[in-house]
């Protein structure tokens, strides 16, 4: 495929490398021109249904939390509205998350270095000091990020459960139920804060793979070289 | 329906109430008296009769008691209760309704600007034009008042029939009261009525008598006489009421600490690209980077 730069005219090379993506959406891993894809259409889609259904409960959740996010209760036409619109938008994130959890479940399993990105090793990568060579498809911060968010969508979900019904569950279960709700929106909201900033303005390149699907070889050379190997058949696939 | 005649000196949500200060209204209060209830249920009728509350078919639980709980549109409840004392049998009667905290739980953990205000006579009200129907406010009840009405979506409980305060008249349940067991006034008159009430109850041999003020809520606005004082509990009254400390958690520390973990990532995120940059691959990645010591 890498010759079709030279079969076709300058202008037409990108038109006919989105036909051959947009052809090889339900795959991925594959080489499509310069582009390697790296999210299929399923994947991204249910990307976009958790973050969206996060977003929607964010947004409803920040206002009841504090009167300072109160103006974002007009959004969604007041108060009352985001009180329901919250439940169901996390019945929604939940739903979503779950089968997030079971789409990438397979391709997250922990390898021996990744356990280190829970300490100084994530410091080091954000200063661009670590050696990526052997990182696959998904690095170690990411592949904790992928556990910490699901942990995160189950307690938010057994603690809004209790909160949405509060009168029918008993009174220390209310209390804790309320704490944890917090405490865990709290650190979630800032990992994404993290995560988006992550996979758009820090790292160049990325965020294509939730659109389009694709990423450059270029990048994936830099930012994912083992799986760029694995790819490329350099090495044996191991995702 | 909240009053559009007093001034609120604290609404829930809110850094204050609206109140100017100037108007001095004194704090009013109900005085209950558990040793002259007689049990009649007066002020239960009175009361749904005034609110134009839904009339209501009594459960039978094998007690003088009408109902086994307030509910959204029965604020006034005589809780029965029997205990054995001193080798005899003792009935105890106590008039269950909101107690108007001069420190409300209910209003500490509402999420809703205004939907529950305390007015500057000390009475706490739910106003249900903003009421979202959370039901945090019954989580931060000690006493657990506020019922969640299914029809409106709204919680409701006793206003102390502030639409009758506010013009001079007394609540509902006193007015209906055939012994004088219920009294209004300001709440420095129905502690000393009180007061005195203890003292003739400790004479009569009633020695562990009580006033029931709590201060762990700062006084509520509903001070009750207890023949038993030591026992609390029989009369279905929490023995210290607080506001539950995660309500207080939640609102003072997680939510100004949240506030600095988001900001603080979104400042941290800010400040690293303008420290780092974007991390780009070089105009020439190889397909293995070299070990950061041999990049210089």
């Amino acid at each position: 495929m890498s010759d079709l730069s030279t079969r076709l005219p300058v202008g037409q090379v990108q038109e006919a490398t989105d036909v051959a993506v947009v052809k090889a959406r339900h795959a991925e891993n594959v080489i499509v021109g310069e582009e390697i894809v790296r999210h299929r259409l399923l994947s991204r889609v249910i990307h976009w249904c958790v973050a969206v259904s996060f977003i929607g409960c964010l947004f409803t959740g920040l206002a009841i939390w504090t009167p300072v996010f109160g103006w974002m209760a007009y959004l969604f036409g007041g108060l009352a509205v985001c009180r329901w619109l919250h439940a169901w938008l996390g019945i929604f994130f939940f739903a979503s998350s779950v089968a997030m959890f079971l789409h990438w479940l397979g391709q997250m399993r922990m390898d021996k270095g990744d356990w280190a990105w829970i300490g100084p090793r994530l410091f080091l990568y954000m200063k661009a000091e670590t050696d990526d060579s052997q990182v696959g498809k998904y690095n170690g911060g990411q592949k904790i990020f992928f556990f910490t968010s699901a942990l995160s969508a189950l307690a938010l979900f057994l603690t809004g459960v209790v909160l949405w019904f509060p009168l029918s569950f008993d009174q220390t279960l209310r209390e804790i139920s309320w704490v944890l709700h917090d405490v865990t929106f709290i650190l979630f909201t800032a990992s994404i804060i993290g995560h988006i900033y992550l996979g758009t303005a820090s790292e160049p390149g990325t965020f294509g793979a939730m659109t389009r699907g694709v990423v450059s070889k270029k990048w994936a050379r830099f930012h994912h070289p083992r799986w760029y190997r694995e790819v490329t058949g350099e090495e044996k696939r191991r995702f | 329906m909240p009053s559009q005649h007093l001034e609120i000196r604290r609404s829930s949500a809110s850094l204050r109430g609206g109140d100017t200060g100037i108007r001095q209204l004194r704090t009013v209060s109900k005085y209950i008296d558990t040793t002259t209830c007689i049990g009649c249920k007066a002020c239960e009728v009175a009361c749904q009769e005034w609110n134009d509350l839904k009339t209501q078919s009594t459960h039978q639980t094998g007690t003088y008691q009408t109902m086994p709980e307030l509910a959204a549109d029965y604020w006034n409840l005589i809780r029965f209760d029997e205990r054995e004392y001193e080798g005899g049998v003792t009935w105890l009667m106590r008039k269950d309704q909101c107690m108007h905290c001069a420190d409300p739980g209910c209003l500490a953990a509402c999420p809703a600007p205004g939907a529950i205000v305390q007015y500057s006579n000390g009475i706490v009200d739910v106003n249900p034009d903003q009421c979202i129907g959370c039901g945090l406010c019954a989580t931060g009840c000690p006493f657990d008042v506020p019922k969640f009405h299914e029809a409106t979506g709204k919680m409701a409980k006793c206003t102390l029939c502030v639409d009758r305060v506010e013009v001079s008249l007394e609540p509902a349940c006193i007015k209906a009261c055939p012994t004088g067991c219920l009294q209004f006034g300001t709440k420095e008159d129905m502690r000393a009525l009180g007061e005195h009430r203890v003292e003739q109850l400790k004479q009569n041999g009633f020695a562990n008598a009580a006033l029931y003020d709590p201060p762990g809520v700062r006084g509520t606005g509903v001070i009750t006489v207890l023949a038993h004082g030591d026992h609390p509990e029989w009369y279905g009254l929490p023995r210290d009421p607080h506001v539950p400390w995660t309500v207080r958690f939640s609102k003072s520390f997680l939510r100004p600490l949240g506030f600095i973990a988001i900001f603080g990532t979104i400042a941290g995120v800010f400040g690293h690209f303008m420290r780092h940059g974007p991390k780009k691959p070089p105009d020439d990645t190889p397909a293995t980077k070299p070990p950061p010591a041999a990049r210089g």
